[in-house]
């Protein structure tokens, strides 16, 4: 891979919480048009490793720079920096009171100032592709879960991100509602979207991946390609791992 | 008994137009009740985006310590008690009108009890929606104005109104800076008539009849606000 598309570089990053560690130096590069899963055990560090990208957890140490700029730094205009990292959460967090077209509109008319006209025809766009534009004028409560995860990754697209993080975007939703989400999710990847997932979804991991990551007890243990990855784990943590979930 | 009845009517409300003595304590209880309940809406508004701040970000330390101050003194003290230091301590040397004086002590008291009701409505949105606006690039401000307040104002807005209503019969003790609200208007009626009964029931009816018209309004505007949400 050439380093001069790399989009994120994460060098000796650390989180604690009250001395209990929870990310131990873990540096890596995330490059235009990567497709990262992270995978690994519940209270591994995945979700916090995440969110440090876009610095809802503070690091304690190490540094992330995005296009150069280091987001750790206190400095750094970090509200300016979201705008261009999109997030998906695993309980969608859509604006219950907003309408889903004003739920989409919202962050782009505000923050960058682009005129409602323009910004509902974009987001008629997205929402024609995840083939919800009949619920536009509809709240979230009204709609299903699967639903209104594909609004949440169409409201981050609305920023027209970068770089897209997904929080377990499919563990709070029912069975049945997780195939939709990940086809959304498929498409973005196949439009060479940059992309961090942290999933259970294996299957989607081993399709979709460019790359997975895979932590355990906040030690990032290895990362390979999703072929190798799968059917030759190194370490033995990732074995048991796999031993476990496949 | 119907003539005594009428007597009685006639001597407490009609003689001397001593009516007058309840519609002039009524527009006084209302305009106290009016603007104290303002004053405390923008008082305990500030208070509670103080203490949301501190607790949310570690900011503003020095203004949240006074608003702590603030709510323990206020709450843990008789409303009375306040009306009159505030009267006969702080206005003293100057001449400040009766009404207005009334004002500002029910303002500074109800704006305590409005901060915490306006700081359970913020604690009250999930904190994904706040992680949801910031994630997005709003500012710490921004999602606040555009994402938390909107939804914590519907929380807020019953409870607020039974605040009001509690406000409204709080009022009844501005008879202690000698203010004539509608409580002290029933109390002259009946030291002039040396008749308790007529003047009193009057003014608990008065009192009833507002609080159940607001009642009233605040069950139809819970209504409106919890239509088309979830």
């Amino acid at each position: 891979m050439a380093s001069d598309n790399a989009l994120i570089r994460i060098e000796h990053l650390e989180k604690s919480f009250d001395g209990h560690v929870v990310l131990r130096d873990i540096s890596t590069t995330i490059h235009t048009g990567d497709v990262v899963c992270v995978i690994g055990p519940s209270g591994s560090g995945k979700s916090t490793f995440l969110r440090c990208l876009n610095r809802l957890e503070k690091p304690t140490g190490g540094h992330i720079y995005m296009d150069g700029i280091d987001i750790c730094d206190a400095k750094t205009d970090i509200d300016r920096h979201r705008q261009k990292m999109g997030m998906v959460f695993q309980q969608f967090n859509l604006f219950p009171q907003m309408t889903i077209m004003r739920n989409l509109t919202l962050a782009p008319m505000k923050l960058k100032k682009i005129a409602q006209a323009e910004a509902e025809a974009y987001a008629d766009e997205l929402l024609k592709r995840v083939g919800l534009s009949d619920r536009r004028d509809a709240y979230p409560g009204e709609l299903s879960g699967g639903q209104q995860q594909r609004i949440a990754i169409v409201r981050a697209l609305c920023m027209k991100p970068e770089v897209m993080l997904f929080d377990e975007p499919t563990s709070a939703l029912d069975p049945e509602m997780v195939g939709e989400v990940l086809n959304v999710m498929k498409d973005l990847a196949a439009e060479k979207m940059t992309m961090v997932v942290v999933t259970h979804e294996m299957g989607f991991a081993r399709e979709v991946a460019s790359r997975v990551m895979f932590l355990d007890g906040g030690d990032f243990v290895e990362e390979n390609a999703p072929e190798e990855f799968f059917s030759h784990p190194e370490s033995d943590r990732l074995k048991s791992f796999l031993g476990k979930v496949l | 008994m119907w003539q005594q009845f009428q007597a009685d009517f006639y001597l407490n409300f009609v003689k001397d137009a001593r009516w007058q003595y309840l519609t002039n304590g009524l527009k006084t209880t209302l305009i106290v009740t009016l603007f104290s309940a303002l004053m405390g809406v923008l008082l305990g508004f500030l208070v509670a985006v103080v203490r949301s701040t501190y607790d949310n970000t570690g900011r503003l330390k020095v203004l949240n310590t006074i608003c702590n101050l603030y709510l323990t003194v206020i709450r843990g003290t008789p409303v009375v008690v306040q009306l009159m230091i505030i009267y006969f301590v702080i206005f003293a040397s100057l001449r400040i009108d009766k009404t207005l004086t009334a004002i500002i002590a029910f303002g500074i008291n109800s704006g305590a009890y409005q901060a915490e009701i306006f700081r359970a409505g913020i604690q009250s949105v999930p904190r994904g929606q706040f992680e949801a606006g910031r994630s997005l690039g709003f500012t710490y401000g921004q999602t606040m104005f555009h994402i938390i307040m909107p939804q914590a104002f519907r929380v807020c807005v019953p409870t607020l109104c039974n605040e009001y209503i509690t406000l409204l019969k709080e009022t009844s003790v501005a008879g202690y800076i000698a203010l004539e609200d509608l409580t002290k208007g029933g109390d002259i009626i009946r030291s002039r008539t040396y008749s308790a009964f007529m003047p009193l029931i009057a003014v608990a009816l008065i009192y009833l009849i507002l609080v159940l018209i607001l009642t009233k309004l605040v069950s139809i505007l819970e209504r409106r606000l919890s239509r088309g949400v979830r």
